[in-house]
C-alpha cells in the first residue's frame, strides 16, 4: 500500500506523455488509470495525505464512502476515455485529459477548502484544451466563454472558503450549509459547475464545440466533480431540491427543438445533474445514495452516449439532426451502443439508471415530496423522449440521408462496448455497485411494482413520440440557433460593452483633449516665459505628465493643509 | 459546427439494395408492435397490484397516462411556445 | 571584521566595479566584473539579513564620522528585505545579461553598458542602505542617470524618446524629493533619517513640514510610478533593451515603494500619522483605478513588452492597495507583493527578452504559434504569467491571499470583489498571449525561430523556479514580511 493520492498520480503521469510515441504512449496511458485504481483499491479509508502550505495544514487524500464512490467511477471515465482517444494523435488533448481527469480526482479526496480550490481551477484550465483542440473560430470563442465562467467559479469559492475561514477559523472541506455568507458564496461557486439553472448555459454552449474526444472527457468530469461538492458540502439543504427540480425541467424542452444532437446530449446532461442535486437536496441515506449512484451510472451512459456522437462526428463531421439520418446501414455497431446509452440514461429495467435514478425518486415519495416526485416523473418521460428516442432515432434511423459513412475506428467500439457491458451489467447486478455507495442499502429496485411502473411510463411516453410523428405534429428538425441564457452575454452583454467602450471612449478622448489643449496653453506659456525649457512643452505626453504633477502636487498640499485648518 | 471528416463522407450507390426498415409498410409494423406492447403494459395493471409511496400513483393506468400525456405536452409546448421565443437563424451570433 | 563592514561593501563593491568595467573596455571582461560585483553585492545583502536577524538593527558609520555629522547606513529588517530583492534579482539578470548584448553591441559600448548597469544597482542599493536623506538624493540621481543611459540602448529608436521621458520625470520626481527634504532640513536641522524620525513627529502638524509631505508623496509617486504618474513607465520598458526592462521591472519601482513606506512610516512617525493624513484614502482610490485602468490598457496593447509594462502599473496598484491599509496584514501583503513580484517580471521580461533574441520582434502578431517553436521559454512565461494572475502554487497567489486577506480584516467586501474581478483580466491578458502563442498558426516569422539559447533560459528559470518555490514555502517571503510590517507600523528604525 502506498499513500500516494491517485489523482497526482495521473497527473504526473501526464507529463511524460509528450515525449513518448506510437503504441508506448498508448499503453502507458492505459496504465495510469489501471495504476490509479489499484492504488485507490488498496488504501483504506482515513486521511493519508498532508502537506503544509500557505501556512495551512492540507488534507490532499482523505477517503471514506463518498469520496471513493466517485473516485472509482472517475478512474473508469479516464479510462475509457483514453481508449476513446487512442487514435488521436494531437498530443495536447492527451495530456489536458489526463490533468484534467487527474485533478477531478484529486478534488474528490482533498479534504480542505484550499486544495479543493486548486484543483477546481484546474479541471477549468486543463480542460479548455480539450474544446481548444477542436481549432476552429467557433471553438475558440467557446472555450473562451467557457474559462471565464470557470475560472469564475473558483474566483468565487476561492473568496467564499476565505470569508468561511474567517467566519469560522477553519478551512475543512465537509458540511458547509448556507447559514454564513461563505457558505453562500462556496454554494454559487459550486452551482455553476453543477449547472444550476441560470448558470447552465456554459455547458450547453461549450461541449459541444470541443472534439469528439474531448466531450466524452468534459461530460465525466467538471460537472460530476460539482455533484460530489455539493453533496459533501450541502447535503439536506432543502433550496437544493427546487433548484434540482427545476434543472430537470426546463432543459428536456430545449432538448426538443435542439437540432446538434450533441447539444441535446449537453441539455439532458443538464437535467440529468437535477435529479442528483434533488438526491442531494432532501439528503436522507436513500436519497445521497441515489445520488452518488446516479453519478456513478450517469458518467458511464453519458460517456457512451457522447462516445456514440463523437464516433458519427468523426465519421461524419457532423451532429447536425438535419444532416443525418440512416446511418445504422453502415455503423451498425455504433448504433447498437448508442441505443444502450438511451436505454440506460431513460432508465429502463435491466440498464443502469434504473437502478439509481429510481432511488431518487423513492425518497421524494418516502419523503412527501410529492410534487417533486410528479416533475421528476415527467422528466423521466422527457429525457426517454429526447435522449433515448430523439438521439438515435434522428442521428441512424429517420429520413435517410444517404450518407454511408465507414463504421468506427476499432478503438472507439471497444470503449463503447466496454461502457455498455458496464451500463447493462450494472443494471442486471445492481448489488455490486449498492455494495460501494456512502450507507448502508436496503433499497431493492427490482419489485413487479416498480419494474411495470417504469415500463408503462416509458413505452407509452415512446406511444406518444411514435403518434406525434405519423401524425406530424413533431417540431421538424430546422438548422436554427435557440436562445438560451448565453443570449445575456452573447449578445446583450457585448452590446452593453460595445457601448460603454465606445461612449468612455469619447468621453476620455474629449477630456483629454481638453485637458492638454489647456495644458499644453498653459505650459506653453509658463515655458516661453522660462526661455530654455520650452522644449518639455513640445513632446505633448513629457508635458502631461508634468501636468499630472502639478496637479498632484497642489492637491496634496491642499489635503494636507485642509486638516489643520 | 461542421467539420471536415478526415475523408469525404461516402454516399449511397445508386444500386443500394433497399433494407427491411426502408419500407413504409414494415415501419407500421413497427408503430402498431409498439401499440400492443403498450396495451399488454396496461392490462398488466389487473396482474399485478402496484404499491406506490403517494397513494395516487395506484390508479389505474396512472404512469400509462403520465407517461403519455407528458411527453405529448412537452413536445407541443417545446414546438409551439419555446420555438416562438428562442428560435433564430443559424448565424444569429455570428457577425 | 568583513562583517563589520559589510553595510559599506554593499554600495562601495558595485560602485568601484562600474569604473574597472569602463576602463577594461572588453564586453567579456566587463561582463565578468559585472557578474563577480553583482553576486558579491548579493553576498553582502544576504551577509546583511543574517546580521540584522541576528543582532537587530545595524548603524554603520561612513568614513568613521559619527552620525548624525558624518552619514550613517543604517539596516534593518526593511531595507535589508529590499536590499535582497535588488541585489538577487540583479544576480540572475547578469549572467543573462551576455548573449544578448554580446551580439548587440561591439565591445565598448558592451563594457559601457555594464558600467551603467552597475551604477544604476549601486544608486539602488545606496537609496536603500542609506540613512541619510541627502544621501538618497544623490543616489536616486546616480540610478536614474545610469538607468536612462540603459534605456537609450535600445534598439528600437523610440527608445531615445521614452529614455528622454524617464530621465526628464526621473529629474522632476528627484527635484521634488530633494525640494521636500530641504524643508524637513529646514524644519529640524538634520538630515539623518533616524533624527528626523526624532524631531519630526512634534512638528508634523506645522506648514513647512506639511509641504515638505506633499513634495515627497508626489515625488516618491512618480518615482514608483504610481497611477497617474506612471506615464513614463510603458515606453520606457517597452522600448529598452530585455536586461534593463528586466532589471528596473524588479527593482528601480521596488526601491520607490521602499522610500515611501521609508518616509511615511518611520520618519513621520509610525502607522498613527499616516492614517491621520488623508494619504490612505488618495493611494486606496489611485490603486485601484491603477488596478484596473492599466490592466485594462494592458488587455487591448498588441505589443507584449508593453503589455507587460502596463501590467506593472496595475501591479504596483496592488502594492500600494496593501500600504493604503495601514495594518500588519496590509504591510505584509504588499512587500510580501513587492518581493514576489520582482521575481515573476523580471523573469517575464528576460523571457521576453530571449523572444526578442530570436524573433526580433515582441509584437503580438508576430508571435503566433512560437509556443511549439520555443517551448521552454513560452512555457515560463505561462508560468509567471499564472503567477501574475494570482494562480495557486505559485507566489502570486501568496501575495493575492494577503492582500485579500487584509481587505476582509478591514471588512471591505468590496475591495475583495474588486481585487477578485481585477484578477480576472490578467488572465485574459495573459490568456491571450497563450491564444496567441499556442492555438495560432506560425507567423511568417515564427516559422524559422529556435529555442532561445540556454545562456538566457536558464537565467530566467531560475526566477520561473522561485516563482513557484515562494509559493509553496513562505517563510522566508511573508516571514520577514510580516516582521517588516510589524516594525513599520511600530515606526521603528
Amino acid at each position: 500500500m502506498i499513500d500516494f493520492p491517485p489523482g497526482l498520480l495521473l497527473i504526473l503521469g501526464a507529463l511524460p506523455v509528450p515525449f513518448l510515441r506510437g503504441w508506448l504512449r498508448g499503453i502507458w496511458m492505459l496504465a495510469l488509470p489501471v495504476a490509479a485504481f489499484a492504488l485507490l483499491y488498496s488504501l483504506p479509508d482515513g486521511n493519508h495525505f498532508q502537506i503544509a502550505a500557505f501556512g495551512q495544514e492540507l488534507e490532499l487524500l482523505r477517503v471514506d464512502a463518498l469520496s471513493r464512490v466517485f473516485g472509482y467511477v472517475f478512474i473508469i471515465a479516464i479510462f475509457l476515455g483514453v481508449i476513446y482517444s487512442l487514435h488521436v494523435r494531437a498530443v495536447e488533448e492527451h495530456v489536458s485529459g489526463l490533468i484534467y481527469a487527474g485533478a477531478a480526482i484529486g478534488a474528490v479526496f482533498v479534504g480542505d477548502l484550499v486544495s479543493l480550490f486548486v484543483y477546481w481551477e484546474l479541471t477549468a484550465i486543463a480542460s479548455v484544451f480539450l474544446i481548444l483542440a477542436r481549432r476552429t473560430p467557433e471553438a475558440l470563442a467557446a472555450s473562451m466563454r467557457y474559462l471565464i465562467i470557470q475560472v469564475g467559479s473558483g474566483v468565487l469559492l476561492l473568496a467564499g472558503l476565505i470569508v468561511r475561514w474567517h467566519e469560522t477559523g477553519s478551512i475543512e472541506f465537509g458540511h458547509i450549509g448556507i447559514d454564513g455568507a461563505g457558505g453562500v458564496l462556496i454554494l454559487l461557486a459550486f452551482g455553476i459547475k453543477a449547472a444550476f439553472p441560470l448558470l447552465h448555459n456554459w455547458l450547453q454552449d461549450a461541449y459541444p464545440q470541443a472534439t469528439p474526444t474531448g466531450t466524452v472527457l468534459l461530460s465525466a468530469f467538471t460537472t460530476k466533480l460539482a455533484i460530489y461538492a455539493l453533496a459533501r458540502g450541502y447535503a439536506g439543504t432543502e433550496e437544493l431540491i427546487w433548484i434540482g427540480v427545476t434543472m430537470t425541467a426546463f432543459p428536456i424542452f430545449f432538448a426538443v427543438i435542439e437540432n446538434d444532437l450533441r447539444k441535446v446530449l449537453a441539455y439532458s446532461l443538464n437535467n440529468q445533474l437535477g435529479f442528483m442535486v434533488v438526491g442531494v437536496g432532501i439528503g436522507t441515506e436513500l436519497a445521497l445514495n441515489g445520488a452518488a449512484a446516479h453519478a456513478f451510472t450517469h458518467i458511464i451512459y453519458k460517456s457512451l452516449l457522447f462516445m456514440s456522437m463523437g464516433a458519427v462526428l468523426h465519421r461524419v463531421g457532423t451532429t447536425l439532426a438535419t444532416e443525418l439520418g440512416g446511418l445504422y446501414k453502415t455503423m451498425p455497431f455504433t448504433t447498437v451502443f448508442c441505443i444502450i446509452g438511451g436505454a440506460s440514461i431513460s432508465a429502463f429495467p435491466l440498464f443502469s439508471g434504473f437502478v439509481s435514478k429510481s432511488m431518487i425518486l423513492s425518497a421524494a415519495a418516502h419523503e412527501g415530496y410529492y410534487f417533486t416526485w410528479l416533475v421528476l416523473l415527467f422528466a423521466s418521460a422527457g429525457v426517454f423522449h429526447h435522449s433515448g428516442i430523439k438521439i438515435p432515432f434522428f442521428a441512424f434511423f429517420a429520413h435517410d440521408s444517404g450518407k454511408r459513412p465507414k463504421e468506427a475506428p476499432l478503438n472507439m467500439l471497444i470503449a463503447m462496448g466496454l461502457a455498455s457491458i458496464l451500463c447493462i451489467g450494472i443494471g442486471v447486478w445492481p448489488s455490486a455497485l449498492y455494495a460501494i455507495l456512502p450507507f448502508e442499502v436496503d433499497f431493492v429496485p427490482y419489485t413487479d411494482s416498480h419494474v411495470l411502473s417504469q415500463v408503462q411510463l416509458l413505452f407509452f411516453s415512446a406511444l406518444a413520440f411514435t403518434v406525434l410523428m405519423r401524425t406530424g405534429l413533431y417540431p421538424p428538425e430546422l438548422r436554427c440557433t435557440n436562445l438560451d441564457t448565453d443570449w445575456l452575454y452573447r449578445r446583450v452583454g457585448r452590446a452593453v460593452l460595445r457601448n460603454i467602450t465606445k461612449t468612455a471612449g469619447a468621453i476620455q478622448a474629449r477630456f483629454y483633449g481638453a485637458v492638454n489643449r489647456r495644458g499644453q496653453r498653459f505650459l506653453v506659456q509658463l515655458y516661453r516665459h522660462h526661455g530654455p525649457h520650452g522644449v518639455l512643452a513640445r513632446t505633448w505626453p513629457t508635458g502631461s505628465m508634468v501636468l499630472w504633477v502639478a496637479l498632484l502636487l497642489f492637491a496634496y498640499l491642499f489635503l494636507y493643509f485642509i486638516d489643520i485648518f | 459546427m461542421t467539420d471536415h471528416p478526415e475523408t469525404e463522407v461516402p454516399m449511397a450507390a445508386p444500386d443500394e439494395r433497399p433494407r427491411w426498415l426502408d419500407s413504409k409498410a414494415n415501419v407500421t409494423k413497427v408503430a402498431w408492435a409498439l401499440y400492443i406492447v403498450c396495451a399488454i403494459a396496461v392490462l398488466f395493471d389487473f396482474v399485478i397490484h402496484r404499491h406506490g409511496d403517494t397513494g395516487f400513483d395506484e390508479t389505474f393506468g396512472f404512469y400509462a397516462a403520465y407517461g403519455f400525456v407528458g411527453s405529448v405536452l412537452l413536445v407541443l409546448v417545446a414546438r409551439h411556445i419555446l420555438r416562438r421565443i428562442v428560435m433564430r437563424p443559424e448565424d444569429y451570433y455570428d457577425d | 571584521m568583513l562583517a563589520q563592514h559589510l553595510p559599506a561593501l554593499q554600495v562601495v563593491i558595485p560602485l568601484l566595479a562600474a569604473p574597472l568595467c569602463a576602463l577594461f573596455r572588453r564586453g567579456f571582461i566587463g561582463w565578468l566584473i559585472a557578474v563577480a560585483a553583482n553576486w558579491l553585492a548579493f553576498a553582502a545583502s544576504i551577509g546583511l539579513l543574517i546580521r540584522v536577524l541576528n543582532e537587530g538593527v545595524i548603524s554603520y558609520a561612513m568614513g568613521g564620522w559619527a552620525p548624525p555629522i558624518g552619514i550613517e547606513y543604517r539596516v534593518d529588517l526593511i531595507n535589508v528585505f529590499v536590499l535582497l530583492v535588488v541585489s538577487g534579482v540583479g544576480a540572475v539578470i547578469i549572467p543573462f545579461a551576455r548573449t544578448g548584448t554580446a551580439a548587440r553591441f561591439n565591445d565598448t559600448d558592451q563594457a559601457w553598458f555594464y558600467t551603467m548597469y552597475l551604477l544604476a544597482l549601486t544608486g539602488l542599493l545606496g537609496v536603500t542602505i542609506t540613512g541619510d536623506a541627502f544621501n538618497i538624493f544623490v543616489f536616486l540621481e546616480i540610478s536614474s542617470l545610469a538607468s536612462y543611459v540603459m534605456i537609450a540602448m535600445g534598439r528600437d529608436r523610440r527608445a531615445l524618446t521614452a529614455a528622454y521621458q524617464y530621465l526628464i520625470m526621473g529629474t522632476v520626481g528627484a527635484t521634488f524629493i530633494v525640494i521636500g527634504i530641504g524643508l524637513l532640513w529646514a524644519m529640524t536641522g538634520t538630515l539623518n533619517l533616524a533624527d528626523l524620525a526624532q524631531r519630526i513627529p512634534e512638528i508634523n502638524d506645522t506648514r513647512p513640514v506639511l509641504a515638505a509631505l506633499a513634495f515627497l508623496t508626489v515625488g516618491i509617486s512618480l518615482k514608483l510610478a504610481l497611477f497617474p504618474l506612471h506615464l513614463w513607465l510603458p515606453n520606457a520598458y517597452a522600448y529598452a533593451p530585455a536586461v534593463t526592462s528586466a532589471f528596473l521591472a524588479g527593482t528601480a519601482t521596488k526601491v520607490a515603494i521602499y522610500l515611501f513606506l521609508r518616509f511615511f512610516y518611520t520618519v513621520f512617525g509610525g502607522g498613527g500619522f499616516f492614517s491621520s493624513t488623508p494619504l490612505p484614502e488618495m493611494f486606496l482610490v489611485l490603486s485601484i483605478v491603477a488596478m484596473f485602468a492599466a490592466s485594462t490598457v494592458a488587455l487591448f496593447q498588441d505589443d507584449v513588452k508593453r503589455m507587460f509594462a502596463y501590467s506593472s502599473v496595475a501591479q504596483i496598484g496592488f502594492i500600494t492597495l496593501g500600504i493604503s491599509f495601514v495594518t500588519e496584514a496590509g504591510l505584509t501583503a504588499a512587500m510580501t507583493h513587492l518581493f514576489n513580484h520582482a521575481i515573476m517580471k523580471a523573469g517575464i521580461f528576460m523571457l521576453l527578452g530571449g523572444v526578442m533574441f530570436r524573433l526580433a520582434s515582441v509584437k503580438l502578431e508576430d508571435m503566433a504559434g512560437i509556443g511549439r517553436k520555443m517551448p521552454f521559454t513560452m512555457g515560463g512565461i505561462v508560468i509567471l504569467g499564472l503567477g501574475l494572475i494570482g494562480t495557486p502554487g505559485t507566489s502570486g497567489f501568496i501575495s493575492k491571499w494577503w492582500i485579500v486577506l487584509a481587505a476582509l480584516e478591514k471588512d471591505q467586501w468590496w475591495l475583495v470583489a474588486l481585487i477578485l474581478v481585477a484578477s480576472l483580466i490578467t488572465m485574459l491578458y495573459v490568456g491571450r498571449i497563450v491564444e496567441v502563442a499556442y492555438f495560432r498558426e506560425p507567423s511568417a516569422k515564427a516559422a524559422s525561430v529556435r529555442e532561445a539559447p540556454l545562456a538566457m533560459l536558464i537565467p530566467a528559470y531560475v526566477l520561473v523556479a522561485a516563482t513557484i518555490y515562494f509559493g509553496l514555502d513562505t517563510n522566508w517571503s511573508v516571514g520577514l514580511a510580516q516582521q517588516a510590517a510589524a516594525d513599520l507600523l511600530a515606526g521603528l528604525y
